[in-house]
């Protein structure tokens, strides 16, 4: 039996209240908090609360007026069941980097396929204890349950039975405790079990299933059988998305980048799953700041090498982002990456010395990256020599690196002085010329100039050139 | 309250001798191209350490000094707030492998910043630096990182008349006279300061014509 399939499922009571709260500060966090949200007559009542809520004495369920005479303090925000589900993907992004059959039950539970994982992680131990580290370094209040069907695993989160290591009947025996009030069934058959005097499932899969079909209808047959494993529905597995865009809300306005510095770590370590995940790396961010009046600004971070890491891309944000200010507060931020591209194994010795030349570009790319992030692109630049006669347009200075060699036959000057300077010829001394360097009449900046090579007074060599009778000082020897 | 002794040290007029006698292996330094200088410098530039090119204005021949060092190197050098647009063309003339990396700040602070993290990440040749007249924390800051991650450093500046002490392992100053370059040192790890001497850096220049009698 041991090909047999094996379901884990991850509820999250508290999604949503647990994304926001891992998003503030500490002292914020022993604040009583709590999302609700409106239950027809009821009222508004409480639907997810955090420990300092419980302690309080706030339970969920509980109508929110209820709750603020308790907690005076209390801070109440309304719950968006889609928000959630947003959250949950994420979520089920993160986690698939170590499990790749996930399926979604919005808005809080994941499911997972493992028994094909047995033989990854060699133990489930392993696999619950990475799961485990995850979910603790994201702060995410949870209960992770295992069952021989995805529904069985279900009912056990659903009763809050915590724990995935057992033996199948192990599982049996916890399910035939398992109160009928939090089976899953409709609520209808739940009362009419309970009026028949059966309170437990157990007490329920002891009874012929032919009875139980001729009293209670189909609808009971596919529920047990569903529990059983007998009858498995098709799960809709998740797919990750090809690009990544993710949104945060930062709950209270942000008034500069500065601030925006610890959401976004939130946000990159996202990212760095994402790269993660596909065994990608990544060279340009988008940044977007969204703002009370709807607007948003946008700013575009480019990286000279790729990265995947979190702590390298916060690093050259952070440095990018000191040049920036923000408009105008932000109450969300956002960071989109649109272009990746595949990795590059890298050995970590440098003992290989034919490689040697290869780190070298790689470190000088990353010194690269750095000073464009904190200077801005246009602040360092390499040479291109182009195929062109005109001096000026010989070469083109880029930001980024070359190692091309450049025509070594002309006799040019070190220096170009990035416009020519009109001269006067009685304080220099021609030595050498002239050349004539014309362009074809074509060119829209058609150059007809006769190039000397002159001495100043401080016995400077400069080079110079007569056009149409005027003297200009165009560059430098030395 | 400091040392009388201090304030003499501070401009420069008594020095302490400790260094003196250091040994340093021939391989700490890289050839200059100029036997005379390098004799003068104790076997050339030293690795690890800040070199002041003081010029009584830029393009005197600065670069032509630097020119057979930069030649030499195989990985690529920063040149930092130069005074005008370095020419690759003619760089390539000079058999220069490479063109250099051009960093361009008008920030001060964050043009040291860059330098400082050029120095850090090891992967350069040679970092040139236009600067004016750098403080003496600049200096000493410079030569810390300059000599903690081996990487050699120049400095290229205004002629100073009356010299204040600064952490430079070498300074120099350029002057033009009788058609030839003249280096005088004002300050070398090996001894005392020498008087000017010529040196021919017109073969990294264009040929001059002789000055008619």
């Amino acid at each position: 039996m041991s090909q047999d399939k094996l379901w884990w499922y991850l509820l999250t009571p508290a999604l949503l209240l647990d994304e926001q709260l891992a998003l503030q500060q500490q002292e914020q966090r022993r604040q009583p908090q709590v999302l609700c949200e409106n239950e027809g007559q009821r009222g508004r009542t409480v639907v997810q609360l955090n420990p300092a809520a419980i302690a309080a004495g706030i339970q969920r369920g509980m109508p929110e007026v209820l709750a603020q005479t308790l907690a005076p303090t209390l801070q109440s925000r309304d719950y968006d069941p889609s928000r959630e589900t947003t959250v949950l993907q994420r979520l089920a992004q993160w986690l698939h980097q170590d499990i790749a059959q996930i399926a979604l039950y919005p808005p809080n539970g994941l499911l997972f396929e493992v028994a094909g994982l047995r033989r990854l992680y060699g133990d489930y131990l392993e696999l619950e204890q990475r799961l485990h580290q995850r979910l603790r370094r994201l702060g995410v209040r949870y209960v992770l349950t295992a069952g021989d069907s995805p529904l069985m695993a279900r009912v056990f989160a659903q009763a809050g039975q915590s724990g995935v290591v057992a033996s199948r009947s192990q599982r049996q025996q916890r399910l035939a405790q398992i109160n009928i009030a939090q089976s899953l069934l409709p609520l209808v058959s739940q009362q009419r079990l309970q009026e028949l005097g059966i309170a437990t499932l157990g007490a329920l899969l002891k009874l012929p299933e032919a009875e139980l079909g001729a009293r209670f209808g189909r609808a009971i047959l596919a529920y047990l059988a569903e529990l059983k494993g007998q009858l498995c529905p098709p799960q809709q597995w998740y797919q990750p998305p090809e690009t990544f865009t993710e949104r945060l809300d930062l709950l209270t306005e942000v008034s500069s980048w500065q601030q925006l510095l610890f959401p976004l770590r939130r946000l990159l370590q996202q990212l760095e799953a994402f790269l993660q995940s596909r065994q990608w790396s990544v060279t340009q961010l988008i940044l977007c700041a969204y703002h009370r009046d709807k607007s948003q600004t946008q700013v575009t971070v480019a990286f000279a090498l790729p990265l995947w890491r979190q702590r390298d891309m916060q690093q050259l944000v952070q440095l990018q982002l000191e040049r920036h200010q923000l408009p105008s507060p932000a109450l969300e931020i956002a960071v989109q990456a649109k272009t990746f591209s595949a990795r590059e194994a890298q050995h970590q010795s440098w003992v290989a010395e034919p490689h040697t030349e290869k780190y070298a570009q790689h470190d000088l790319q990353a010194l690269l990256g750095k000073l464009q992030s904190r200077l801005g692109e246009q602040a360092i630049r390499q040479a291109q020599a182009q195929a062109d006669w005109r001096p000026e347009a010989a070469q083109l200075w880029q930001p980024q690196l070359s190692t091309e060699a450049a025509p070594a036959d002309l006799v040019r000057p070190l220096w170009l002085l990035p416009e020519a300077q009109p001269i006067t010829l009685d304080n220099w001394q021609l030595q050498w010329g002239p050349e004539r360097i014309q362009t074809a009449w074509w060119d829209t900046e058609a150059v007809g100039r006769d190039y000397f090579i002159a001495v100043d007074a401080q016995q400077r060599q400069g080079w110079v050139f007569q056009s149409q009778q005027q003297w200009y000082l165009h560059g430098w020897f030395s | 309250m400091a040392h009388p002794l201090q304030e003499l040290v501070h401009k420069g007029w008594l020095w302490q001798g400790r260094e003196a006698t250091e040994q340093l292996a021939p391989e700490q330094f890289i050839d200059s191209g100029w036997p005379d200088l390098n004799r003068r410098l104790g076997g050339g530039w030293l690795r690890g350490a800040v070199h002041e090119l003081q010029v009584r204005c830029h393009f005197q021949g600065e670069l032509a000094l630097l020119m057979p060092t930069l030649v030499a190197q195989q990985k690529p050098c920063l040149w930092v707030n130069p005074p005008a647009m370095p020419y690759w063309p003619g760089l390539a003339h000079r058999q220069l492998a490479r063109a250099p990396l051009w960093l361009q700040e008008r920030d001060p602070k964050l043009a040291l910043w860059a330098i400082e993290q050029a120095l850090k990440s090891e992967t350069l040749g040679i970092v040139v630096a236009w600067l004016n007249k750098p403080e003496a924390a600049v200096v000493r800051r410079l030569q810390q990182v300059a000599a903690k991650h081996d990487q050699l450093v120049f400095i290229v500046t205004a002629w100073q008349a009356s010299t204040e002490a600064r952490a430079y392992v070498n300074r120099l100053q350029l002057d033009w006279q009788n058609e030839s370059l003249q280096i005088a040192i004002l300050k070398r790890r090996a001894g005392w300061p020498l008087p000017a001497f010529p040196c021919a850096v017109s073969s990294f220049l264009p040929p001059r014509r002789q000055r008619s009698a």
